[in-house]
């Protein structure tokens, strides 16, 4: 009975997330024939509108003298067989291009979310623990800090400090150019590397879930069943974890979902301080080239993964609360 | 009418941070008002030699690669910044409170349709459709502040439609109901004055996170070009940070400290309107 | 020597209350085998005397003196520690609001179990089924599996009595524990607490602002007033030879069985009510229909000039849904609603206008009834100026109004949230009278209000119907109000009115099995509260 009716979310989900993605698709396809100018020059790009011959390739390719229904139908053909395009300034499609990138985003991403999930909900129990006190006030003025500085900011001072005066990291790439690491030692080698820019994409959003943690729980702290369990004399370490922080998740892993979601759109500015080789720097190369088939393509793979992370966090909510029915 | 207003000043100056963010403000304000006066010369000039370190040579704060005056540029920012974060989010909330109301009362189809459409750009990650926006349209004031604005309203519009849903069913809109009054009074009278109140709280984090989205924006070179702006500073420094490390360092000070007052200030209204919830901190 | 005794007990306020202790020299006993009730009207201190006792007071309330002993130590001089071995195992506490007091996020099996672990006991599931099946739930292993929000207010109130009694404590609080249930549910709760403390022989110390229910269970009796107790005795003693001024305020204030006017309707239907049919769906979604839940489906009832109808039900019952009907706030798909000779359910919205003048409302929540961003005399104005009136003459009218429902003129210019909820309450009625209605619908107008504050509400609205000729549709759950204030009343249940008559004959030889419930369920029904003097 479980099984069927979790089949039958899934489907409606991925119905929906499909439907999304063909939203974005056509605000994609919008765009390009908003922007002032050609839409085949937009899409060749700077480098590209200068060569009449690929400017004509693309209009037949699109069918750009089509009316716009059927140029909307090329499209999303185009997209859906994983097409995005080809850069000219590049000669390669953009497809392959976000490809061999997505894993070093990932990795980075990835990292910076263990990182300020695992932090933010520790330190904003600990805030919510000690309210009122000298640990509550650290973790809050800190979290205000954190939350208040811009990611690339944080990211270059980073740099200044453990980099320039101290000497300590690397401060740009993903690995020492050069040196031939294997095993073992590549990992730590790109360990080496990955700390400084996880760091800086992790703090801004550790400070976001500890100030969600601790609100949730200072909320949940004065609800009756945490008085019930008082009651009942559970010892307070108990009441914390089984009744306070339990409940106190569930708003956590739904914003903290929707935040998460941001984080990668974030990630642009911190590969770009840390020319760490994934999609966000690809975009800012893209962008400062005005190579407008990039930019679009990572919008769209930035988003679909957004959308599966968004499908995971509802998963996990439905597993954790029971009276969510998923159906 | 006074006395609620008097309630409401006591309440939030006593929070300190409040207070504190507010002065803040007010010197940020200060300083966008007579950058003119103070440094009677476009920040874009050449003032003297470049890299100079903060305090040599009349430089308050150093001078970049060009030789322009690190303070000067602050100071000019400050306009860019408290300009483009007030229009677009009085843009973002304008727009926000009507399609949030219109889904709140009306319901229904229209309801889901509006909240599809919410949906779609609270999915999105918001800066890159900002970045996409901007490099579309040719990075200018109106740009940006257009793309920051779309991509700043759907928190609006959520909060103004959860009011709504539950404050139609609330007793004395349907008291106004059964006195026979119109649906217009009902909605301007009754329901909104009550639903405004988070926005207060929501629209002054808003104007920190445009100040934060164009400093982004303008870091990564989409920031109007006539313009001098703080994160445009910090990208201009970051090629040269061993050697200028006061050029990325003192726009980003001033990014930080607006930032946060326009969050302690937030806090503030928040803790006013609330007390109750205030009395327990 | 007693099972617990309280001694001089003073807490105090946070400065800016309206008084400086929530309770002052406080003392009582509690013996074994007796049920001691605590009576008090909202803000008396009777629930922070039972957190005090078992050391769950808010950190801002402060003990200032006093001791309670409890097996021979003083639980005021107890370290956290030692005070929460006690909670739980010696002394077992329920609380009021059984929808909210237990943990949506784990099994009520698990939760009943953790009672027994945390003191050192084994919780095996045996055991907790056995716990279960005591409090005369049935399917015990159903109910240990499942989460709180499967089950109803009056399962989970059984539960939390379990998980109180599961280590056989020596004494139970029972704070309010009915007060937010059915009164059907109420009387099954009130029957398994006395069994149980016949059976076992504990002390319970039950709060309650019911008199109905000290009648039912009570062994002695405390009255609090202020924060401080005004009256003990034994129950008998006290309910029927009360010597204190307020308790014998409060008993007074207990609507009594007699109703002071006959009335004799007469002329053509004022309001008629036929085959109304509201039918709410509930969890529909894309593909899969969801669950009718009929909310009215055979509610026929007529209504005279000068009539009062109660509409009697629990809650679920629809009787709020047909009031709502009335006034198109909710919109039936089927039916007639007669109103003089126009069908007021086939009315389009602006055809509404004239009617609005004529049928008005009184609602439940006196704090969620009025817009607290308004001042109270716009609020009583706004009616007669949308329908036309001038400002000013409405700002008149206004100040006549507060006048009628024994406000002073001053309110007008004050907020909803100066006042208290009884003057709120009269604010709301003033309102609805601005537009000289010819029937009032009072939808449970006092429910939310203490008993003495009531009594005056009560009192106005009967004043105010026989001053103004009014015809009323009164509804209400409590049974002992629809005796007091209605001529007829009609018995709802699941959408359905079961019976409905003249109400004398009703309570006095019901027909109806449910109606039959209902009247056994008046807690305390036996007892005939003195008559002493005031009416």
């Amino acid at each position: 009975m479980g099984r069927m009716r979790l089949v039958r979310f899934l489907a409606l989900r991925v119905v929906k997330m499909v439907a999304m993605v063909f939203a974005i698709v056509v605000a994609n396809f919008l765009l390009v024939h908003a922007a002032p100018g050609d839409p085949a020059s937009v899409m060749a790009g700077e480098a590209g509108a200068a060569d009449p011959q690929f400017l004509a390739q693309l209009r037949t390719q699109f069918g750009l003298d089509q009316p716009l229904s059927t140029q909307l139908w090329v499209y999303v053909s185009h997209v859906a067989r994983g097409d995005l395009g080809v850069s000219y300034r590049q000669q390669r499609p953009v497809a392959s291009l976000i490809a061999e990138r997505l894993s070093a985003t990932l990795l980075l991403n990835g990292t910076a979310f263990v990182l300020a999930i695992a932090g933010g909900i520790a330190l904003g129990a600990l805030a919510a623990r000690r309210v009122g006190h000298a640990a509550d006030s650290l973790i809050t003025v800190l979290a205000l800090g954190f939350y208040a500085t811009p990611i690339f900011w944080v990211g270059l001072m980073l740099v200044l400090v453990f980099s320039v005066w101290l000497d300590w990291l690397p401060s740009f790439g993903m690995n020492t150019v050069g040196a031939d690491f294997t095993g073992l030692a590549a990992l730590a080698d790109t360990a080496s590397y990955l700390v400084l820019p996880a760091l800086t994409l992790g703090l801004f959003y550790m400070a976001v879930y500890a100030r969600l943690t601790r609100a949730a729980m200072l909320e949940v702290a004065s609800q009756d069943f945490v008085r019930t369990a008082r009651a009942k004399g559970v010892p307070e370490g108990g009441v914390q974890r089984r009744h306070v922080l339990r409940n106190a998740l569930l708003p956590v892993i739904t914003f903290g979902g929707i935040q998460a979601g941001q984080l990668i759109g974030g990630s642009i500015l911190v590969e770009t301080v840390f020319a760490w080789p994934g999609i966000g720097r690809l975009a800012f190369d893209a962008l400062l080239a005005r190579d407008y088939q990039i930019l679009l393509g990572v919008f769209l793979v930035t988003s679909v993964l957004v959308l599966v992370f968004n499908l995971l966090t509802d998963l996990l909510y439905a597993w954790i609360d029971p009276r969510v029915e998923v159906m | 009418m006074n006395r609620i207003l008097g309630e409401f000043l006591t309440t939030f100056l006593c929070n300190k941070g409040a207070a504190v963010g507010l002065a803040v403000l007010a010197l940020v304000g200060v300083a966008a008002a007579t950058a003119g006066f103070l440094f009677p010369f476009s920040p874009w000039d050449m003032r003297g030699a470049p890299f100079m370190p903060p305090g040599e040579m009349d430089f308050l704060l150093g001078s970049d690669s060009l030789g322009r005056d690190v303070a000067a540029g602050i100071a000019y920012g400050a306009r860019v910044s408290l300009l483009i974060g007030a229009v677009s989010t009085v843009v973002a909330v304008v727009f926000g409170i009507t399609l949030g109301a219109v889904a709140g009362y009306a319901g229904g189809v229209v309801d889901d349709a509006i909240m599809r459409f919410t949906e779609f750009f609270q999915t999105v990650p918001s800066f890159l459709l900002a970045v996409v926006l901007v490099a579309i349209f040719s990075p200018s004031l109106a740009s940006i502040v257009a793309a920051i604005a779309i991509v700043s309203w759907p928190p609006v519009a959520r909060v103004i439609r959860a009011e709504f849903l539950s404050l139609r069913s609330r007793e004395f809109v349907q008291a106004a109901e059964v006195l026979g009054r119109s649906r217009t009074a009902i909605v301007f009278r009754e329901i909104l004055p009550n639903a405004l109140s988070p926005i207060i709280v929501l629209a002054s984090l808003m104007v920190a996170s445009a100040i934060l989205l164009e400093s982004g924006l303008s870091f990564l070179g989409l920031g109007d070009p006539n313009q001098i702006s703080w994160g445009f500073m910090i990208g201009a420094g970051r090629s040269v940070i061993r050697i200028a490390w006061w050029m990325s360092v003192f726009p980003g000070v001033a990014i930080f400290l607006t930032v946060l007052a326009l969050n302690l200030v937030g806090e503030g209204f928040s803790d006013a309107l609330n007390p109750r919830l205030a009395r327990r901190r | 020597m007693s099972l617990l005794t309280v001694e001089n007990l003073t807490v105090a306020l946070p400065p800016g209350g309206d008084r400086p202790h929530a309770i002052e020299d406080i003392s009582f006993t509690l013996d074994t085998s007796e049920i001691l009730c605590i009576v008090g009207e909202s803000g008396s201190g009777k629930s922070v005397s039972s957190a005090a006792i078992m050391g769950l007071l808010p950190p801002a309330l402060k003990v200032l003196q006093g001791r309670i002993d409890f097996e021979g130590r003083d639980l005021l001089g107890l370290k956290t520690a030692e005070m929460r071995l006690l909670r739980g195992s010696r002394i077992g506490m329920i609380f009021q609001e059984p929808m909210t007091a237990l943990n949506p996020l784990m099994r009520v099996g698990d939760q009943i179990a953790e009672v027994l672990k945390v003191h050192g006991a084994r919780g095996s599931e045996g055991r907790v089924r056995e716990l279960i099946d005591a409090v005369q739930l049935p399917d015990p292993e159903r109910i240990a599996r499942s989460y709180p929000h499967l089950l109803s207010g009056g399962q989970r109130q059984r539960v939390m009595i379990a998980m109180a009694l599961a280590l056989e404590p020596a004494v139970l609080i029972a704070d309010e524990p009915t007060t937010a249930l059915d009164v059907t549910t109420q009387m099954q709760i009130l029957g398994l607490i006395k069994e149980i403390q016949a059976r076992r022989g504990m002390g319970v110390l039950f709060i309650t602002h019911d008199f109905g229910v000290v009648a039912e269970i009570a062994d002695r009796v405390a009255v609090m007033q202020h924060g401080r107790i005004v009256e003990t005795g034994p129950a008998s003693d006290v309910l029927n030879r009360p010597q204190h001024a307020y308790t014998r305020a409060l008993i007074a204030a207990v609507p009594h069985r007699a109703r002071a006017i006959e009335e004799t309707p007469k002329g053509r239907p004022v309001l008629e009510l036929i085959g109304v049919k509201k039918t709410y769906w509930r969890g529909g979604a894309l593909f899969a229909p969801g669950i009718a839940v009929p909310a009215v489906s055979d509610a026929d009832i007529v209504l005279r000039k000068g009539e009062t109808l109660g509409l009697v039900g629990e809650s679920g019952s629809g009787k709020s849904t047909l009031a709502r009907c009335v006034v198109n706030l909710v919109h039936p798909e089927q039916g007639t609603i007669r109103f003089h000779d126009t069908d007021l359910r086939l009315l389009q919205r602006r055809h509404w206008k004239p009617f609005r003048q004529r049928i008005q409302m009184v609602f439940q929540d006196p704090f969620a009834s009025l817009n607290p961003r308004r001042r109270v005399g716009d609020i009583i104005a706004e009616g007669p100026v949308a329908h036309g009136m001038d400002r000013a003459a409405a700002l008149r009218r206004a100040a006549e109004l507060l006048a009628l429902v024994q406000l002073d003129a001053g309110a007008a210019e004050r907020f909803p949230h100066e006042f208290s909820g009884g003057q709120r309450q009269r604010i709301g009625i003033a309102r609805a009278l601005a537009l000289e209605p010819e029937l009032l619908i009072a939808d449970e107008p006092v429910s939310a209000l203490d008993v003495s504050v009531q009594a005056q509400i009560l009192a106005l609205l009967e004043d105010l119907r026989q001053r103004l000729g009014l015809t009323m549709l009164f509804i209400t759950h409590d049974l002992r109000v629809a005796a007091q204030v209605c001529g007829r009343v009609a018995v709802m249940q699941r959408g359905v009115i079961v019976e409905q008559g003249r109400t004398a004959e009703v309570f006095a030889s019901p027909q109806h099995p449910y109606t039959q419930s209902l009247l056994d369920s008046i807690p305390g029904r036996h007892w005939l509260p003195p008559v002493s003097g005031a009416a």
